[in-house]
């Protein structure tokens, strides 16, 4: 009926985390090759990795390096030949040049553009699909009205992320890395890991004199301060069309994506079985809690992406 | 040969570049580029620049570059044939189905591609030579041993601009939303083009947002250190032997929302530039030092004024959003 999905980036935390709410899970952190074990860096963690999604009963996807330079080429060319060895459901690509790699090497797995793909548009879709892209994250700019009209006019799923804060810019170096106390950093320039604590971007907090501005960051992407939240709108993703909900969970603390999955699960289930909505005002409130900055609607609704439209 | 393309944010601009030796001179079409309204043409006025270049030899390449909706795809492809009618010999898109639908309807235009592609490899370039496009645009911040490697593995042309940051660094423009995640506005026009007020991607301004000054917080603990989230690009030369040797196809002068009267001087200092280092086997570029600086200092000046505006516009249209809001 539906699909719902999140991410995890290593072993540790697909151990310790609970993901029961979800159908399946992109596996790694397309952002940082450096985070620890990271999936899409680690070929050698890919197959168990795999083997406790699938025990689990749900789909795996691995996530390629987003912005690789030249010379990381050779290194996520390990990582395909390891992954296209293995039974994963598809390998998710944000990079067009890696599109053209997986064509090259013959892979046969379906492929899912990631976010950074920059897809705007349908005729972008109908152009990925002849490179083997079975299913689109559209860029968060996109307005609902938009991705459905995506869904409609191209032989392609579409993913529509539900909750969980918007991945806003990519970098190819560390910014916490880059700004935080030199004489804390490893000599040799290796990583410190400084992103296990919360790295926050604020401006114009409690003196009035600007408007109050927040964004996370979690060393080489910058997600938003606001946690995008779709909970009171389940039906209307489904009379869309939409049947592939993605709840964000890189940068998030442990337990964040069993919190938010369930009551994801919950809202949806409730919507495609056609029963009355319930009152959403815990719901809401149980996901406010999980945000610091609180929640936003993205740009679904026409609006500045920081924007909470929300009828309660 | 490389060719030289410098911007014409305004006719006046435009014809100043041509009269200045530009090759070629690249103009935004209102709401159809990376850039506010006010550094892009009309119609009529793009037709008279098309006139005015190919009346002394020289070309003209319309920047389409947005990101579109695709329900504006139709009116892209019908705006695209109609410059092309006109003259226009090539268009720069980052949107890779537009590519392809021009590439199909006009087979013999220039594709080149935009800054907003954010491509990071020499597999990206060949994905795009692919699609069909004639040039490729680099980003910023790559060093020449990279812009070599690219042009040794690349099947389309490469074109680069002539000012840089620091390698490194968060990938803008191509990767980045976090303006239009502030302040976002979206209007129709008359013809029924959306406008995207903060937007760059999808043909507005950016609103510059990572140049204010921010504060960074580590679990809870302010940082008491304001800090910027990109650095500028500034203008370059001294490696510009190099960049050609490694067989740059097309340089590009930046400064479309830029005066028209730093632009004609950039463009004439590079004019010069260029023709020395092709008419010799050693160029010397140091004569150039001192005019570089000025134009750098120049640069800032605009560029940091430009800045105060935009920020001062997200804060108005984020205050706005919030009232609306409540």
């Amino acid at each position: 009926m539906f699909e719902l999905c999140t991410d995890v980036s290593n072993l540790k935390e697909l151990k310790q985390g609970d993901f029961s709410a979800y159908d399946a899970i992109y596996l790694g952190d397309f952002s940082c090759p450096e985070y620890p074990n990271n999936f899409s860096s680690h070929p050698a963690l890919l197959e168990e990795g795999l083997q406790l999604v699938k025990s689990r009963g749900q789909k795996a996807y691995l996530r390629l390096y987003a912005v690789p330079s030249n010379h990381d080429l050779p290194w996520v060319a390990e990582v395909i030949d390891a992954a296209l060895k293995l039974p994963f459901d598809a390998l998710e690509v944000h990079n067009l040049g890696l599109l053209r790699v997986l064509r090259e090497k013959g892979c046969k797995l379906p492929i899912h553009l990631g976010v950074f793909g920059n897809l705007y548009t349908h005729e972008t879709a109908k152009v990925l699909k002849g490179y083997g892209v079975t299913r689109v994250y559209p860029n968060p700019e996109l307005s609902l009205k938009e991705i459905a009209y995506i869904a409609d006019n191209a032989p392609i799923e579409v993913l529509v992320p539900v909750h969980g804060k918007i991945p806003l810019v990519i970098s190819e170096t560390c910014f916490i890395m880059e700004h935080c106390d030199a004489t804390k950093q490893p000599a040799d320039g290796s990583c410190s890991y400084a992103c296990t604590k919360d790295h926050w971007l604020k401006r114009g907090r409690n003196d009035g004199s600007q408007a109050d501005w927040s964004l996370k960051d979690i060393g080489r992407m910058t997600l938003s301060g606001k946690d995008l939240c779709m909970v009171e709108y389940p039906e209307n993703l489904l009379e869309m069309g939409f049947r592939v909900f993605y709840v964000q969970n890189k940068g998030e603390a442990p337990g964040y994506a069993g919190k938010v999955g369930a009551i994801y699960r919950a809202a949806l289930e409730r919507a495609a079985a056609g029963q009355e909505a319930a009152d959403v005002a815990p719901a809401l409130t149980a996901l406010t809690d999980c945000s610091q900055e609180g929640l936003c609607n993205g740009y679904y609704f026409e609006g500045a992406g920081q924007r909470y439209f929300g009828r309660v | 040969m490389a060719i030289m393309m410098a911007p014409g944010g305004t006719p006046e601009m435009a014809r100043a570049v041509i009269d200045e030796g530009a090759d070629a001179v690249y103009v935004g079409v209102i709401g159809w580029s990376r850039r506010g309204a006010q550094d892009e043409l009309n119609d009529d006025q793009i037709r008279e620049t098309i006139d005015y270049a190919a009346a002394r030899g020289k070309e003209v390449r319309i920047v389409v570059n947005t990101l579109p909706s695709s329900i504006e795809l139709p009116m892209f492809l019908e705006r695209v044939q109609r410059y092309a009618g006109w003259g226009a010999r090539g268009f720069m898109i980052s949107d890779i189905g537009a590519m392809r639908m021009v590439k199909e309807a006009l087979p013999n235009v220039h594709i080149h591609t935009s800054v907003g592609c954010g491509i990071t490899n020499y597999e990206d370039v060949k994905f795009l030579g692919d699609i069909g496009a004639s040039y490729v645009v680099l980003p910023y911040r790559l060093t020449v041993e990279e812009i070599r490697e690219i042009k040794r593995h690349g099947k389309a042309g490469i074109e680069v601009f002539l000012f840089k940051t620091p390698s490194g660094g968060k990938i803008c423009p191509g990767k980045c939303n976090m303006s239009s995640y502030f302040s976002f506005r979206r209007w129709l026009d008359a013809e029924g083009k959306d406008h995207f007020f903060g937007s760059a991607s999808r043909g507005g301004d950016c609103l510059r947002v990572c140049q204010t000054e921010w504060k960074f917080n580590v679990n809870d603990i302010d940082i008491d250190a304001p800090m910027t989230i990109k650095t500028n690009p500034a203008l370059w030369l001294e490696e510009l032997p190099d960049y050609l040797a490694a067989g740059v196809d097309c340089l590009k002068v930046p400064g479309r929302d830029r005066s028209t009267p730093l632009v004609r001087d950039i463009t004439r200092v590079y004019r010069r530039a260029v023709d020395l280092i092709l008419g010799s086997d050693r160029p010397d570029l140091s004569g150039f030092a001192g005019e570089l600086e000025i134009l750098r200092g120049r640069w800032r000046v605009e560029r940091n004024k430009r800045d105060n505006r935009l920020l001062s516009e997200a804060e108005k249209e984020s205050r706005r959003a919030l009232v609306a809001a409540i």
